[in-house]
């Protein structure tokens, strides 16, 4: 294991490289650039906010919002930014071994680098959203405040970070061997983005609460989440919650490269 | 200290007629039909000994699908052995399809810059030798178009300027010499000459008998992934060369007389 992260950091200067051109080549051609991936998220939100606010009657006060359509904007916001960048980390993670096929068999690096080529680039882009997002929420607050928090939540990004790198790297020998787990990643996405509160409080659930005690996402959220919005910190256990479940998931992923390392490359 | 050991090396691979399978027909597969997606074993290599150093070159030869390719795979770590010891110690290049490797949306300064990386060089010991490959591939001005623009002898080239810049102690090289014009030929040559004079092992696949008893110090023939004959390049290349006409006996054909060539300018003719 050891090894494995001496080699992944040897190499460095490839992947780092590779993510540079990634971001260049996607951005290449477009007249906006890099904020592309700012505004995505960020309309997505608004269009939420003006539909949903509504359909779910967030017509309650907030303390320290103006009004309840802006609790429910910074409410929204770092949700969704935290749920798209775990989503892209597993869907374009899928391909993260076929598309660095010509590496995989001309040198033979640690596995770990093709999917963290993917989550590199999918968490800049999710930084970026982050920042433009703590400035709304604190012009939708009208205050400082959340920016108070942000020692508390700075760490959790770290923990996000591996937990999408796991969940790339577990999609990505996934599919190798069952080439249909990209359109699973797709619809399982999706139905997942309704069964997890980020559109919506967990309280909403009601009897189907059990729905956001399984749920791995509402860690992240919570921790994440609430102390950008409430300005106050998640109970205890959520935090002990997100160290668990990224290291479960961590140990999972390099459980599934020690086994398969060998066998993945007779597969691709 | 580079080392190659191959010991009783048998490599299989199991392959299926139908490439990718669904996790429908896997869940089918195990459940109700029988699998209509029969596994094909294809034995690649078969018991190898090889044994080579510093300053060895091994070459080798053989018919197609013989293996060789494969065989520089394994050394090159890309397959693990199915059974047998494999050890290859120092640091290793291997230039094999020469499409591979290359990013090929990014420049030609890009690309060298990657593949330095991904053969173990940091920015700094890049900064030093950028130039001196650059001006070993002679692309020039090339160097700034991206590289899906190359022809396949500008990206041989430029792999190869490459590969032998960063100082590899163990070099695998698969038939791609032959994609480069004469001149770079030559110089290629040279090159792997001066590269073997500072005791680096090299393992080079061709079909080019010449290249082998050239720059090859040891030859190894495979033939249906197992060893024929191991030794001298001499030697070697001789008994490969006999079994190859021995098998395809060449048809007997007339050589051309003197009288039936009609000189294009006959200085006599014209002078009259």
């Amino acid at each position: 294991m050891l090894q494995h992260l001496k080699a992944v950091w040897m190499f460095r200067y490839f992947w780092m490289s590779l993510v540079r051109m990634d971001l260049r080549t996607r951005y290449r051609r477009s007249v906006l650039g890099i904020f592309w991936s700012l505004l995505q998220p960020i309309a997505m939100s608004g269009i939420m906010c003006v539909v949903f606010s509504r359909l779910f009657e967030m017509t309650k006060e907030v303390p320290g919002y103006p009004a309840p359509w802006a609790a429910y904007a910074a409410f929204l916001l770092p949700g969704m930014a935290v749920w798209e960048f775990i989503r892209n980390s597993a869907g374009i993670g899928c391909n993260a071994l076929i598309h660095n096929e010509a590496y995989i068999r001309q040198c033979p690096l640690p596995y770990g680098i093709y999917p963290l080529r993917t989550v590199m680039g999918t968490a800049i882009h999710f930084m970026l959203s982050m920042l433009v997002i703590v400035t709304l929420v604190c012009l939708l607050r009208q205050s400082f405040e959340p920016l108070t928090m942000l020692w508390a939540v700075l760490p959790m990004f770290v923990l996000l970070f591996l937990f999408c790198w796991a969940v790339a790297t577990l999609t990505a020998f996934a599919t190798v061997y069952f080439h249909d787990t990209t359109h699973l990643v797709e619809v399982g996405g999706q139905l997942f983005f309704f069964m997890t509160p980020i559109i919506y409080e967990s309280e909403k659930l009601g009897n189907a609460a059990w729905l956001a005690e399984i749920n791995p996402v509402v860690v992240y959220l919570n921790v994440i989440r609430d102390p950008l919005w409430k300005c106050e910190l998640p109970p205890m256990e959520q935090y002990f919650a997100a160290f668990g479940l990224t290291a479960v998931a961590v140990g999972l992923a390099c459980g599934t490269i020690g086994w398969l390392q060998k066998r993945v490359i007779f597969q691709l | 200290m580079a080392k190659i050991e191959l010991n009783d090396v048998s490599l299989t691979f199991n392959i299926r007629q139908h490439r990718r399978v669904t996790l429908k027909e896997y869940l089918l597969k195990g459940l109700f039909l029988q699998a209509r997606n029969p596994v094909i074993a294809v034995h690649a290599l078969s018991h190898i000994d090889l044994s080579a150093q510093d300053g060895d070159r091994v070459g080798i030869i053989g018919h197609n699908g013989a293996g060789k390719s494969t065989l520089l795979k394994l050394l090159a770590g890309v397959y693990p052995p199915t059974s047998g010891q494999a050890t290859i110690e120092g640091r290793i290049c291997s230039l094999f399809d020469i499409t591979l490797g290359f990013e090929s949306e990014a420049s030609g300064w890009d690309n060298i810059r990657f593949r330095s990386y991904l053969l173990g060089e940091t920015p700094k010991s890049i900064k030093r030798k950028i130039h001196e490959i650059a001006e070993f591939s002679e692309l020039g001005e090339f160097l700034d178009v991206p590289v899906r623009y190359y022809s396949t002898g500008m990206l041989v080239r430029l792999a190869f300027s490459i590969s032998t810049a960063v100082e590899p102690e163990v070099l695998l090289i698969d038939e791609i010499l032959s994609a480069g014009d004469l001149s770079f030929q030559l110089k290629a040559r040279e090159r792997m000459k001066s590269m073997m004079t500072s005791a680096r092992l090299m393992a080079l696949v061709t079909h080019e008998t010449s290249t082998v008893e050239l720059l090859c110090n040891k030859c190894i023939w495979l033939q249906h992934g197992a060893v024929m004959m191991q030794g001298r390049p001499e030697d070697v290349v001789a008994a490969y060369t006999q079994n190859a006409v021995a098998n395809h006996p060449v048809a007997e054909v007339e050589p051309p007389s003197v009288a039936d060539t009609v000189p294009m300018h006959d200085p006599a003719r014209a002078a009259a």
